[in-house]
């Protein structure tokens, strides 16, 4: 029993120690922006002497923080509406459609999920040039529906066969537009899938950082991401700028997860498992 | 007469439903159509021009730009690289996922705490978390081999030496990947039936015998979702290495998604030449792809 309760207590040792290492970027990105590069300097581990928001504003200003969370924000929200909207439309009747056709077109829809994004971004990056969206927020959502509606179908078809037909036909009986089945009875019962692909989804396109990278070049129209990345390659020293400046564009989506995480390992999970 | 009229309202029907279909995927069809079937396709097209992207004048040249790909060598080392990256990724991520699954899943007590903040990284752009873990190589392990005796084996260029700058990069990707297997190991464990367990125990069987012979056979499918997981992702990465070492010292680090990003949209523009490039990424991904998947299928259909 001894020796049991000793492995037990190795373990928890063992787990926390990991823990820490998981958190020590985090923890040691936060204490010190709220040093002065040259407290940074001499200690790098110590809790700040003097809590100071000056790096905060400074990068606040530097990075134009709102603006930057605004373009994301819409960017993630846009590109997530249209994935929804559009998938579960084709996913649905994809599902409910018994042809070849029917066949053909979902197997066309997922061949391509295996074909990875650095070999289509040259590509893609003329069809963006053509099509004149490039710098483009609202074109952009566009690009990432193209990209995202694969595997969103895929989700959806999976979850509408496990569904009844009744339902939709006693509404067709009804007088009910195919439409207005759609949305009057089929998408609410959609709920489950469509939390998962909103969640797996906005994470995606929230951490997305090569597609914007080539597609927006105007920084009106820069992400949070892009935006630290070009803090960082004007301050490459000025560690209590970027510190800072990394704290808040990590900020958002740890209140996302501090708020929603169950909803958000459940969507991981679901859609890992099933992708 | 009367068996062909049928077919042929049966065909209309169908044709009926394939219109409505039709008119529901469309949307989907479009967009995917434009940002992703077309530039595949086209992406072959233009591998074989002279494209730089700018010029409104090219030509077709053939296969030119493949022969061009087969004597780049510095491609060719980024492949290199990228295979070195994918197959220590597999190894590290998946080891440490599983690792932290089975432990945390036999714990009482603060399981979820464990799991929060294991999946907290993968919640954090890869950019973000790069940025994090050069401050931690460039000033912390510094500081901490100057003024602590015990941590002197911690002082290296970690960001300059190419030896050095692989494994930073490896800690931050397996960093940043962890916490997503993990979860998927957790949910395949949780799915283990509790009776299977117990028999083991009343066998007389110990932890490591219970987890290899009783609960390993069982999540057999998602070892083979994760290897495929951290193949696909791995063999894609960019945003570790566009932000730790930018591909350097030199072109030490530089993965193939990098120098294909390198080759089109930096200095010289060769737009034709870098889809050349891209084309025989893909294929490579394919190949290793279908003989990975089908491997594991027939692991699992083994068992």
């Amino acid at each position: 029993m001894k020796k049991r309760s000793a492995i037990s207590a190795g373990i928890y040792v063992f787990l926390i120690l990991c823990a820490l290492f998981t958190l020590a970027p985090l923890v040691l990105a936060l204490i010190n922006s709220f040093k002065s590069n040259g407290e940074i300097f001499t200690n790098v581990i110590s809790l700040p002497k003097h809590i100071t928001f000056e790096n905060y504003i400074r990068s606040f200003e530097k990075m134009h923080y709102l603006r930057s969370l605004g373009n994301t924000i819409f960017l993630a929200g846009g590109s997530v509406a249209l994935i929804v909207l559009f998938s579960s439309l084709a996913g649905w009747k994809l599902c409910r459609t018994k042809t070849r056709f029917s066949r053909f077109l979902l197997s066309l829809f997922i061949f391509s999920m295996l074909i990875p994004f650095s070999s289509i971004m040259i590509p893609l990056y003329k069809v963006v040039l053509v099509l004149k969206i490039k710098n483009s927020l609202f074109g952009l959502c566009f690009v990432y529906a193209g990209l995202g509606v694969s595997m969103a179908i895929f989700l959806y078809h999976g979850f509408v066969k496990g569904i009844p037909k009744e339902l939709e036909e006693a509404a067709a009986i009804d007088g009910c537009s195919t439409l207005q089945t759609f949305f009057k009875i089929v998408f609410p019962m959609l709920k489950p899938v469509t939390a998962t692909i909103c969640i797996t989804n906005v994470l995606w396109i929230w951490n997305d950082f090569l597609l914007p990278l080539i597609i927006l070049s105007d920084n009106k129209k820069y992400t949070l991401l892009l935006s630290t990345n070009t803090l960082f390659g004007q301050y490459s020293s000025d560690w209590s700028a970027i510190l800072s400046a990394l704290v808040i564009a990590a900020l958002p989506v740890i209140v996302f997860y501090a708020l929603l995480q169950k909803q958000i390992l459940k969507g991981i999970t679901d859609g890992a498992m099933k992708g | 007469m009367k068996s062909r009229s049928a077919q042929s309202v049966h065909s209309g029907k169908t044709r009926k439903q394939n219109l409505s279909l039709l008119l529901f995927a469309l949307p989907a069809l479009i967009v995917y159509a434009l940002f992703k079937l077309y530039p595949a396709f086209s992406g072959i097209f233009y591998a074989m021009t002279d494209w730089n992207g700018i010029d409104k004048n090219w030509s077709f040249i053939g296969l030119q730009n493949f022969i061009r790909v087969l004597d780049d060598s510095y491609f060719w080392q980024s492949i290199l690289f990228t295979f070195k990256y994918v197959l220590v990724m597999i190894i590290t991520t998946n080891v440490i996922a599983l690792t932290l699954a089975v432990t945390i899943e036999t714990r009482r007590h603060a399981r979820g705490v464990f799991r929060t903040v294991f999946y907290l990284p993968n919640m954090i752009s890869m950019v973000i978390g790069g940025y994090m873990w050069m401050f931690i190589f460039t000033k912390v392990l510094y500081y901490l081999a100057d003024n602590y005796n015990g941590f002197s084996f911690l002082d290296h260029m970690w960001i300059g030496d190419p030896q050095y700058s692989f494994v930073a990069i490896i800690i931050v990707a397996t960093w940043g990947a962890v916490g997503y297997l993990m979860i998927i190991y957790m949910a395949a464990l949780q799915g283990v039936p509790e009776s299977m367990k117990e028999a083991a125990l009343l066998d007389g069987a110990n932890a490591w015998q219970r987890f290899w012979k009783v609960e390993f056979p069982m999540i057999r499918h998602a070892v083979t979702i994760c290897v495929f997981w951290t193949l696909n992702s791995a063999f894609q990465v960019f945003d570790v290495i566009f932000t730790l070492t930018g591909g350097g010292p030199g072109r030490a680090t530089q993965s193939a998604a990098l120098n294909i990003y390198e080759e089109a949209f930096r200095g010289n523009i060769q737009y034709g030449y870098a889809t050349a490039k891209s084309t025989v990424l893909f294929v490579i991904v394919l190949v290793i792809t279908a003989v990975q998947l089908s491997i594991m299928k027939r692991k699992e259909e083994e068992l």
